[in-house]
């Protein structure tokens, strides 16, 4: 019950494809069991035990990057729109739930889809006129969209207090639970990246995602293969600003004070970076790349003032060294489909091919 | 009357904040059209000219007309440098699926930008992150009267230095064998090399030529404004990149108009909005231009099948 | 006309750039079954022919039927999705997606794609696709190279993704531009019977070429093209003895692709 029939050319399709091996299943397993024991067990655990608050603020931010590393991956690197704005997109979701608790006092459970939800319909509003623009073109769209949402957040004063920023924003707060530590708020926030990121899985890892990498390749050839271009385009945008909402939502719920500053041209830079060094169009280089650009600067605090220097020498040695980044699109699809069981075997032990 | 006046006033400081864009943009789409990769560096380099320019200045003391040959060969020399760091060590990939991969393309861009930050961070160390005040003999600050209106020598000057390069970057372009290469290098790489030009020695000389212009934009924006930081190449950068995108990507004289536009219409929003509004009128105009010129108000359409 | 074998008919079918009539006043029909060549020489206007088929380019005049409906000004990807699959003219495969993938957007294109399905219940939809794309590679003989990277395949082989990323679409009507360009003698020929082969199979096939040699020997009618102009239709013999086509090819017959 193989894929591959050499000898017959045409395959029914109903006999054609098999379930997947139960070899793969247990590999399957065994890489979900790592990764989610790194997530909850290892990273609490080492919180827990050194009883660093510096520690856990390091991963609750890291957690937060790891959201929009890969939710920018998803635009950028999926479906090959070059966006140098989404720092914005995180800062419309962070005084979305900033002034739903502090105004209105909605609890978490509101505004963090709320946050979500109205990054996203701002992702729509600006990606039905700029969808048809191609390349570098684009890319200053989202560029002056940014800036202009920047310059908004950052003069708007009745609605956002400028530049002062907004403070005592209320905790993550569940059913009347509240994350008050340090580690209850890493793990509610690591819950969220988690659900967030093997959303993005589904999506990527999937025909739904060949179609997204085909536009990319080349859309008019797409759009001659069935693809109704300007339609995906709009929803993967949508999809991306969504997730950018979410992830301002937890700045703001996790820091407690957000500032316009925190959203500015540098901030979309980083995470660009973050998903170059990582590996563009690779959601599992984009998780890596989050966590490198963010716990590197942190390791290198003891060089002091020099760090930057040393973040930016990083950056550009990984770019001239791996151009397509830590782990390069190809071989990460190829993974994905080994190890979480995600493609069609053949009977020729190739490579995995396809998606479920 | 004292309205329009007043307009003028405003059309003129526009026009030479514009020109400053420009000179900026130049340099962008001069590297744009040998590349076609974005130089994210470029406003590092205008920071360069002016630090080089203050450094002369606090050092020698010279005439100001002895400052700007000196930040030229800053600027020049930034930008071999620049070009041999963050962009020639990409070159080297021309298998086909390289030069496709996206992966490719926005790794290069990066570089220059991970160059830029190496870059400013050098600078804060050297300069400090506070603003650095320039000798007041060489502020160019001082109204001079033409008519009714009133304009700072830094616009005269900035106007006088800006039609100077133009021309002389007229003269390159169309008078000149370097100049000849960079336009053949633009349209279309591999041909060029085909007909036996360096392309190699073409791409640095266009690094050269547009880093010297967005240098000079620095030292006289410097000196206009009387105060230098680190963080001084970032605005500017910004708006002559617009500029260049509004332009076409391609198209010189595009780029100058747009910058031109974005000064203008900058300097006039002053007077109707509060100053930290103003930059809402750049980024509107780009997203305008941008939804009714999908490429740019100057490009070409793109090609089908 | 309205015959209900008809699959395409196009009728007064005008292109203008600027000045030029690029295609002018053409009528024709492909009845399903068929294998139809279009020919005439550099510039006779087949590829814009092709685009305004395709809808790649709006007709300045004239209309398009596909499969019953008039589809003139319809989206490429919805005439696509109505069962138009196509190759073009300087390949375009996606070079940094594997041969399998590739394929795979094709049928991915004619059964729809949605973001819910992608997360919630893709099961049946991914195993129709995955079997409809490994079909169709096996009918290229690309099956052994699935997992590789498109990019790396030699152009020949690309030629052959093409083609098979079109058959995923399960297309009524498959049309191939320009498919000889750049092969030899031998791939020429290869490519030829794997045309009739396809044929034999009940695919409806409009082959769209620059040389003469190719269309003569696989396809049961010719339509020639000139200057923008329908100058013969007919059978290959018919075609061959028509003086107006002889015309149109002289001292052009032999040049070079
Ligand atoms: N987009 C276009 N703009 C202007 N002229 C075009 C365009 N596309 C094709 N043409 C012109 O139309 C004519 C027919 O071209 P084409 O359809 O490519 O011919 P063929 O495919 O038969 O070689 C040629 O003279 C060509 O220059
Ligand atoms: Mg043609």
């Amino acid at each position: 019950m193989d894929v591959n029939v050499p000898d017959a050319r045409i395959l029914p399709s109903s006999t054609a494809l098999p379930a997947s091996a139960t070899a793969w299943r247990g590999r399957q397993i065994f890489w979900t069991v790592v990764l989610l024991a790194v997530v909850f067990g290892a990273v609490p655990a080492a919180i827990t035990a050194t009883g660093s608050s510096y520690l856990a603020q390091i991963a609750i931010t890291a957690m937060i990057f790891v959201i929009l590393s890969a939710s920018l991956n998803h635009i950028t690197g999926t479906a090959g729109l070059l966006s140098i704005g989404h720092a914005a997109f995180y800062g419309i979701g962070a005084y979305a739930a900033a002034l739903l608790s502090t105004k209105l006092g909605l609890p978490f459970i509101v505004t963090l889809p709320a946050a979500g939800l109205i990054a996203a319909f701002v992702g729509f509003l600006v990606a039905m006129p700029t969808m048809r623009l191609v390349s570098i073109y684009f890319a200053v769209a989202t560029l002056g969209i940014g800036e202009m949402i920047y310059v908004i957040l950052l003069n708007w004063v009745d609605l956002t207090r400028g530049p002062m920023g907004i403070r005592g924003i209320p905790p993550i707060e569940l059913f009347g639970w509240q994350a008050n530590t340090l580690l209850s708020r890493y793990m509610a926030v690591a819950v969220i990246a988690v659900v967030c990121v093997w959303v993005l899985h589904r999506l990527t890892h999937s025909y739904y995602g060949n179609a997204l990498r085909a536009l990319r390749e080349d859309d008019q050839c797409a759009d001659s293969m069935g693809i109704d271009v300007v339609r995906l385009k709009v929803e993967a945008f949508v999809v991306s600003t969504f997730f950018a909402g979410v992830a301002g939502a937890l700045l703001s719920h996790t820091s407690a004070y957000i500032a316009p500053d925190n959203f500015r041209f540098m901030e979309s830079i980083l995470i660009l970076a973050m998903v170059v060094v990582g590996g563009m169009g690779s959601l599992p280089g984009a998780v890596v790349g989050a966590l490198f650009m963010i716990v590197l600067p942190e390791a290198l605090r003891d060089i002091g003032d020099y760090r930057m220097i040393a973040v930016g020498a990083t950056m550009f040695l990984s770019i001239l060294l791996l151009p397509k980044g830590m782990l390069a699109e190809g071989a990460s699809l190829a993974f994905v489909r080994r190890a979480f069981a995600r493609g069609w075997t053949t009977m020729s032990g190739g490579t995995p091919v396809g998606w479920k | 009357m004292i309205f329009d006046i007043f307009l003028l006033q405003q059309v003129i400081n526009g026009l030479s904040i514009g020109f400053v864009y420009a000179l900026m943009a130049i340099g962008f789409t001069l590297i744009f059209g040998v590349l076609n990769v974005v130089n994210f560096a470029h406003g590092e380099v205008y920071t360069i000219g002016a630090f080089i320019g203050l450094m002369v200045i606090t050092a020698l003391a010279p005439p100001l007309v002895a400052v700007v040959p000196l930040v030229l060969a800053a600027g020049a020399l930034s930008g071999v440098g620049l070009e041999r760091l963050a962009f020639r060590p990409f070159r080297r990939f021309t298998d086909e699926a390289s030069q496709k991969s996206r992966a490719m393309r926005e790794a290069t861009l990066l570089s220059s930008l991970a160059v830029s930050i190496i870059a400013r961070e050098i600078m804060m160390h050297l300069f400090g992150g506070d603003m650095q005040g320039v000798p007041s003999d060489y502020l160019l600050q001082r109204p001079v009267a033409i008519g009714p209106i009133m304009v700072a020598t830094g616009s005269l000057v900035i106007f006088a230095t800006s039609a100077v390069m133009l021309g002389a970057l007229q003269f390159l372009l169309y008078r000149t064998q370097t100049g000849l290469g960079i336009r053949a290098v633009s349209n279309n790489q591999l041909g060029a090399r085909y007909v036996g030009i360096d392309t190699d020695r073409t791409i640095v000389t266009t690094f050269a030529v547009g880093s010297m212009l967005g240098a000079t934009a620095g030292i006289l924006v410097g000196l206009y404004d009387g105060a230098i930081s680190p963080h001084m190449g970032f605005a500017p950068g910004v708006k002559a990149f617009v500029a260049m995108v509004m332009g076409g990507l391609s198209s010189i004289p595009g780029a100058v108009a747009c910058a031109l536009l974005l000064g203008v219409s900058e300097s006039i929003a002053t007077e109707f909005l509060s100053s930290g509004w103003k930059d809402l009128i750049t980024y509107s105009l780009l997203v305008i231009t941008l939804v009714f010129f999908p490429q740019g108000i100057f490009g070409h359409g793109r090609e089908r099948a | 006309m309205t015959d209900a074998n008809t699959i395409l008919s196009i009728d007064g079918l005008t292109r203008r750039f600027g000045g030029l009539l690029a295609v002018s006043d053409v009528t024709a029909t492909i009845k399903q079954g068929e294998l139809v060549g279009l020919i005439g020489p550099n510039g006779a206007g087949k590829t814009t022919l092709f685009n305004l088929i395709t809808g790649f380019t709006p007709p300045s005049s004239g209309t398009v039927r596909f499969a019953g409906r008039d589809v003139t000004g319809l989206k490429p990807w919805q005439i696509a999705r109505m069962g138009m699959g196509r190759t073009f003219q300087n390949l375009r495969v996606f070079p940094n997606m594997t041969v399998f993938d590739n394929v795979s957007v094709g049928a991915v294109g004619s059964f729809g794609q949605s973001p819910w399905r992608a997360l919630f219940n893709g099961g049946a939809q991914s195993r129709a696709v995955s079997a409809r794309s490994w079909e169709a590679l096996e009918r290229v003989g690309l099956a052994d190279v699935a997992g590789e990277i498109a990019a790396n395949l030699s152009y020949g082989k690309r030629k052959y993704l093409e083609i098979a990323r079109a058959l995923a679409t399960a297309p009524r009507l498959l049309i191939l531009d320009e498919p000889a360009a750049g092969l030899n003698d031998t791939e020429t020929a290869e490519l030829a019977d794997f045309i009739r082969r396809l044929h034999a199979e009940g695919v409806t096939v409009l082959l769209v070429e620059h040389d003469m040699g190719l269309v003569m020997n696989s396809c049961s009618r010719v339509i020639v093209l000139a200057s923008g102009r329908k100058i013969a239709d007919g059978t290959p013999e018919q075609v061959q003895r028509d003086p107006a086509v002889l015309e149109a090819y002289l001292g052009v017959e032999d040049d070079a692709a």
